[in-house]
């Protein structure tokens, strides 16, 4: 039985490995002869190749980023490689070897790392075969994006000003007094960390405001909902608020209180502005989130790759090259402005890309 | 447990000591019922009727994902297939509902169709296992994927909500005080239980773990009821990715995520024993009440969330322990 799995596995990873390959030999391409990868500039437009890398397209934010970066994509009459890796950091160290062993010259790389870990190898590999190279979200605190040529940027957001930021629009909605509950994410994370920070900086100020209990739900809508269920059983009408570390957790949440007949009494709060919390925060079911703006998440990294590898902007010019980005409270007096997220071009222009930086990441 | 069936169909097959409940069945039900009692001392909330209520609309999903898997791990196979079967009827019910993405209302018709998803997906794990004769393990760990690719395909960028009423208000009605979905549950323990004790596919899942061997020198054809026995797992599964849809109003192609290891885990400390041949549906649910518990418990009387994984695995390992003492002399081998 052993050997009879073991020998379908071979063969299943042979295969893949066979079709790998042979997708990227079709796409290299004859010019070749300038190895020197820091040669930035040397790309003609044209053949750019620009690649974006996500978890998965099943979840609505990370398609958004994808879509984003089709959007950048055609606007320099390019078109975007998509990969997704499922959430498994094996599968996509593989793909960034796959893709790294074609042609490498100009290629652009907007990838969002799995988790801290994940980053350095795809780093390393990056500057080896000298593509260009913008991560996102994911990185370990002591790897320094100035030590490499490649590694163009390295963006992400401040979990602690989001955090505090629904925690604030939390408190506003019940009246700056009450008991509140609070899901956390999975909690060996740096955003669930972060964020549960922000909700602790947002309490000091509100000293009114109790928080009852926190739970994780793992980022998840179903945990979510039964985890709510079970803290709305314990505390009951104590409950004013509940505090959500990202959107689904919220979604959940609100199902929760639909179940126990509570609809409307208890503001909800999350983060990262997915399509339904959007829904709810223009219902009424929901009281605020705040988004990242996926698609400009998914155009940005290739916009600074394509204009460091056309040349129109270099490296050295780039001032904080790990930043922090703007993100953006949405509540039901601007959730109109996000319900159909379109990207300002000149957002992408490369003398604007750094636009939305709020400064280096501390 | 006396049985008004006559045994028609396995005169001679039928070993004479599983009748009356012996004091090796007993352990995981009086499990259940210390920790409850252990937590209604500790907890004031813990021992509301709210609570409990509570508790059984949590169990109402893993306990059917759980009733599909019993038949399986009954066999001595392994079914992980829960994940990919459960998104798939779960994108595929929020489609064929009323819903916010096509104009589809088929209502009922629809979830039957989920359903009927769910158990071709099964059949494929089942047919995998018997024509190809690759493991279980390998052939349901790829339908999963299967599954989660199907439904990947089908939710396309958008959330499917639902907004058909029958099926979003099934998690939130209630009668005789459980929602509409423990009921579901319910039924389906009970159907389970019945195809278990009564129907051949029931008792040939028995015997196949048991002693395989034996059964086709006796002259019986194993393979299509092995199959049958992959696909009644899948719908169960397929139930139970709608039961997730009615409760989140929304279809996930995540609707399953976890449930394959909880469903197996449930079974396990209920006292279904991964070798097969021993256990069943009742069993397994005792070990879903036992898990729901154990997991509401440990929030209810304030257990850290940074603690409570630790401790919840904790307690599984010991009752898992605790449960397949008595049968320590059987598996002499345990690998």
């Amino acid at each position: 039985m052993i050997v009879k799995s073991r020998s379908a596995v071979a063969l299943l990873s042979l295969s893949l490995a066979a079709l790998a390959f042979t997708g990227c030999s079709e796409e290299s391409n004859a010019e070749s002869g300038n190895d020197s990868p820091a040669a930035a500039g040397a790309c003609d437009p044209a053949d750019v190749k620009l690649v974006g890398q996500v978890r998965n397209e099943s979840n609505p934010y990370e398609a958004a980023w994808l879509e984003g970066g089709d959007a950048f994509a055609e606007s320099v009459g390019l078109s975007q490689e998509r990969l997704t890796y499922d959430g498994d950091s094996t599968k996509q160290q593989e793909q960034i070897s796959q893709l790294l062993a074609g042609d490498t010259e100009c290629l652009v790389m907007n990838i969002l790392p799995n988790g801290d870990s994940d980053t350095p190898p795809i780093v390393e590999q990056a500057q080896e075969a000298g593509a260009f190279l913008v991560t996102q979200w994911n990185k370990p605190a002591d790897l320094e994006v100035t030590d490499y040529s490649q590694w163009l940027s390295h963006i992400t957001y401040d979990g602690v000003t989001s955090g505090q930021q629904i925690g604030d629009a939390l408190a506003d909605a019940i009246g700056g007094s009450g008991g509140i509950i609070a899901l956390q994410g999975i909690l060996d994370t740096g955003a669930a960390k972060d964020r549960f920070a922000g909700l602790e900086a947002s309490l000091a100020e509100h000293p009114d405001v109790k928080l009852l209990d926190q739970q994780t739900a793992n980022f998840s809508r179903a945990e979510a909902l039964e985890v709510t269920k079970t803290l709305l059983t314990k505390h009951g009408d104590d409950i004013k608020g509940i505090w959500a570390a990202n959107d689904d957790m919220a979604l959940g949440a609100l199902e929760a209180l639909k179940a126990a007949g509570k609809e409307g009494q208890v503001a909800v709060v999350g983060i990262d502005a997915v399509p339904d919390a959007l829904t709810a925060i223009e219902d009424g079911a929901m009281t605020a989130t705040v988004s990242s703006d996926g698609p400009w998440q998914g155009g940005i990294g290739l916009a600074i790759g394509y204009c460091v590898a056309t040349g129109e902007l270099s490296v050295d010019d780039i001032a904080d090259r790990a930043w922090f980005a703007e993100q953006f409270l949405i509540q039901q007096d601007n959730v109109a402005d996000f319900t159909s997220p379109t990207v300002d071009a000149s957002e992408y222009e490369c003398d604007n890309v750094f636009s939305r930086s709020q400064g280096p990441i501390s | 447990m006396t049985s008004p069936a006559e045994d028609v169909e396995v005169v001679a097959a039928r070993p004479r000591p599983r009748r009356g409940v012996s004091l090796r069945d007993a352990g995981p039900p009086i499990a259940l019922v210390v920790v409850f009692l252990v937590f209604s001392v500790l907890s004031s909330e813990f021992r509301t009727l709210g609570n409990v209520q509570n508790i059984m609309d949590t169990a109402s999903v893993l306990a059917v994902v759980t009733c599909g898997i019993t038949f399986v791990l009954l066999m001595g196979s392994i079914d992980l297939s829960a994940p990919g079967i459960m998104g798939a009827s779960a994108i595929a019910v929020a489609l064929l509902v009323a819903n916010n993405r096509n104009d589809n209302d088929l209502g009922l018709a629809g979830v039957l169709m989920a359903v009927l998803l769910a158990a071709v997906l099964g059949c494929v794990s089942g047919l995998a296992l018997v024509l190809l004769k690759v493991p279980s393990f390998m052939t349901t760990l790829g339908v999963c994927a299967i599954g989660l690719g199907v439904a990947t395909l089908m939710f396309g960028g958008v959330q499917p909500n639902i907004s058909d009423a029958t099926l979003a208000s099934l998690a939130v009605d209630r009668l005789l005080g459980f929602s509409y979905l423990t009921w579901l549950a319910a039924a389906c323990v009970l159907v389970g239980y019945l195809v278990q004790r009564y129907s051949r596919l029931g008792r040939y899942a028995y015997a196949i773990g048991g002693a395989e061997e034996v059964l086709s020198l006796s002259g019986v054809k194993v393979a299509p009821y092995k199959v049958a026995v992959f696909t009644l797992a899948g719908a169960f599964y397929g139930l139970a990715g709608v039961m997730v849809t009615s409760q989140l109003s929304a279809g996930l192609v995540q609707a399953g995520k976890g449930y394959d290891f909880a469903a197996i885990t449930a079974a396990v400390v209920g006292g279904t024993l991964l070798t097969g041949g021993r256990g069943g549906v009742l069993h397994s649910t005792v070990g879903v009440l036992l898990v729901t518990v154990l997991t509401n418990g440990l929030v209810q009387i304030g257990v850290s969330p940074y603690w409570q994984g630790g401790v919840q695995g904790l307690i599984v390992v010991a009752a898992v322990a605790a449960a397949v003492l008595p049968q320590r002399r059987r598996n002499q081998v345990v690998k």
